[in-house]
């Protein structure tokens, strides 16, 4: 043994190879902090964003482009953090740091995603993601650091891991069931529901074909489920007074606005019978 | 979203059929380790001069996991490295490990990072797909150092009592080594926490030694006492 690369011999050597190890470690460190850092603002830039897609969806005042003209510079001022790290991420780093910038990755994916449900009432897909995540989204991104062969390669800022993606669509369902309870008071909100409950019934089948694969997206499957039956629940407190009284519509409007205090509390399901019924009569 | 849903669906396929096959690479590679740390379990009870057939029947296995390391990097995708080496690291350390003991009862020497890589047959170009992380060999080293602590106890009830003093300053330099290091509150600080009792425990043995004049004896000029072993 031995007969490649040099023995420690003396304490000296061992000391200088410990040096050498511990600046190795001292960089690991200070580079995932600061894509943490990094992490960290991006969620709360996505937050920030889906919170005032929220807001502007209840005024109501805006349509799909309106909201894509919001939403814009906001997901550019993210994606530009994203931009920035890539230099910290570039070949094989990219998988080394990718659990230190999976969640505000995954926050930015699900405020992308419901911006774009707002804008053209699909789910967004993986490659559309990844091509955001590149220098194609229209961002000025430097790319000194890398060289003209990789031209390819330079388009995007690190590959974008197929879970993450899943992982921050998957959140999307939570989003769009508050989107959608918060709309059906206002006019044209119950069609607005149907269509976001048709929405989620497609992504829990196509989701649940996945979870196998995956012990978090098994866990997130669970919210999706979740907020479609909640979704469901309201659509059946409509619906049943619409077949047993003929309501006008202010009414019908009240009615639901009172089981929605009960159902966002979490104790709607199971006894919505008399919960309903005894709120309003 | 069909078609992208097909394209996922492989996607996440093709990774577990990766995953299958790095695991069965790993499942070799473990195994191998498992018998060497049988073998070399046996230096505790080994007089000094049995001590080097006992390593050379390690060699060759040791020899063997370049095979297991060249089947890694052919399996792993370009740049994955960092993907997917949770699933060997494990197997990997006691690898190290192994090596790591053989050279230190060879030559009395610590096992240098790349000489470690060398002898696990690890390609410096196979850097983003298989390599030697600084974690996986410190983690190694811990594990040398517990089973050198348990090694001066043992071999002072064989009544070596040279041996305890060589581990003594061959530990205590890489202590100092460790002691550089700046540790995050991870596994590796608390394993490192654990060396200062190893440590103790070598200098207790040490004292005793030195106590009762033993160091320098031979072996057979003493009649090794059961209980200075319990120390």
């Amino acid at each position: 043994m031995g007969e490649t690369g040099r023995c420690l011999r003396s304490k000296q050597e061992i000391l200088a190879q410990f040096d050498t190890l511990r600046s190795q470690l001292d960089n690991f460190q200070d580079t995932r902090e600061k894509l943490i850092k990094a992490s960290r603002d991006a969620t709360n830039l996505s937050k920030r964003l889906i919170f005032h897609l929220h807001h502007i969806m209840t005024e109501g005042s805006e349509t799909g482009p309106g909201v894509a003209k919001i939403a814009h510079p906001k997901l550019v001022q993210i994606e530009r953090l994203f931009a920035d790290l890539r230099p910290d991420l570039g070949g094989d780093q990219f998988w080394r740091y990718q659990r230190a910038i999976s969640p505000g990755l995954q926050e930015y994916i699900e405020a992308l995603s419901f911006a774009h449900y707002l804008t053209h009432n699909s789910l967004i897909t993986w490659s559309e993601v990844q091509n955001r995540l590149s220098d194609e989204s229209g961002s000025p991104v430097s790319c000194l650091s890398l060289s003209r062969s990789d031209a390819r390669l330079a388009c995007t800022h690190f590959p974008l891991p197929i879970e993450d993606y899943l992982l921050g669509v998957s959140d999307l369902t939570g989003e769009l069931m508050r989107y959608a309870i918060t709309a059906i008071p206002r006019k044209g909100g119950r069609a607005t529901a149907s269509t976001v409950c048709a929405f989620l019934r497609q992504c829990k089948a196509d989701f649940g074909a996945l979870t196998h694969h995956s012990r978090e997206l098994t866990k997130k499957q669970r919210v999706t489920v979740e907020s479609l039956h909640k979704i469901e629940d309201v659509a059946y407190a409509v619906a049943i007074r619409c077949y047993e009284y003929d309501l006008p519509h202010d009414i019908l409007d009240d009615i639901v606005s009172r089981t929605l205090d009960t159902s966002q509390h979490g104790e709607f399901r199971g006894k919505q019978g008399d919960c309903a019924d005894l709120g309003y009569y | 979203m069909n078609t992208q849903l097909d394209y996922i669906n492989d996607l996440l396929e093709k990774d577990s059929e990766l995953r299958d096959k790095i695991r069965d690479e790993v499942h070799d590679l473990d195994k191998k380790t498992r018998v060497m740390a049988g073998i070399l379990n046996k230096l505790h009870s080994t007089p000094p001069d049995k001590v080097a057939p006992l390593l050379d029947s390690v060699r060759p296995i040791i020899q063997s996991c370049q095979k297991n390391s060249s089947a890694l990097a052919e399996i792993i995708p370009p740049n994955q490295f960092w993907r997917w080496k949770d699933m060997w690291s494990f197997s990997l350390r006691n690898a190290i490990f192994s090596a790591a003991l053989v050279e230190y009862m060879t030559s009395r020497t610590l096992i240098s990072l790349e000489q470690v890589s060398a002898t696990l047959g690890i390609d410096d170009a196979w850097k983003d797909k298989f390599a030697l992380t600084a974690e996986d060999y410190l983690h190694a080293l811990i594990t040398l150092v517990n089973e050198l602590s348990r090694l001066a106890v043992n071999s002072v009830t064989m009544g070596d009592f040279d041996e305890p003093l060589k581990i003594s300053t061959f530990v205590k330099d890489v202590f100092a080594g460790f002691s550089m290091l700046n540790l995050k509150n991870d596994t590796l600080r608390r394993r490192y926490d654990s060396l200062k009792y190893d440590l103790k425990k070598i200098e207790e043995v040490v004292y005793d030694i030195s106590l009762r004049n033993l160091h320098g004896a031979k072996a057979q000029e003493v009649t090794p006492d059961p209980t200075k072993s319990s120390e």
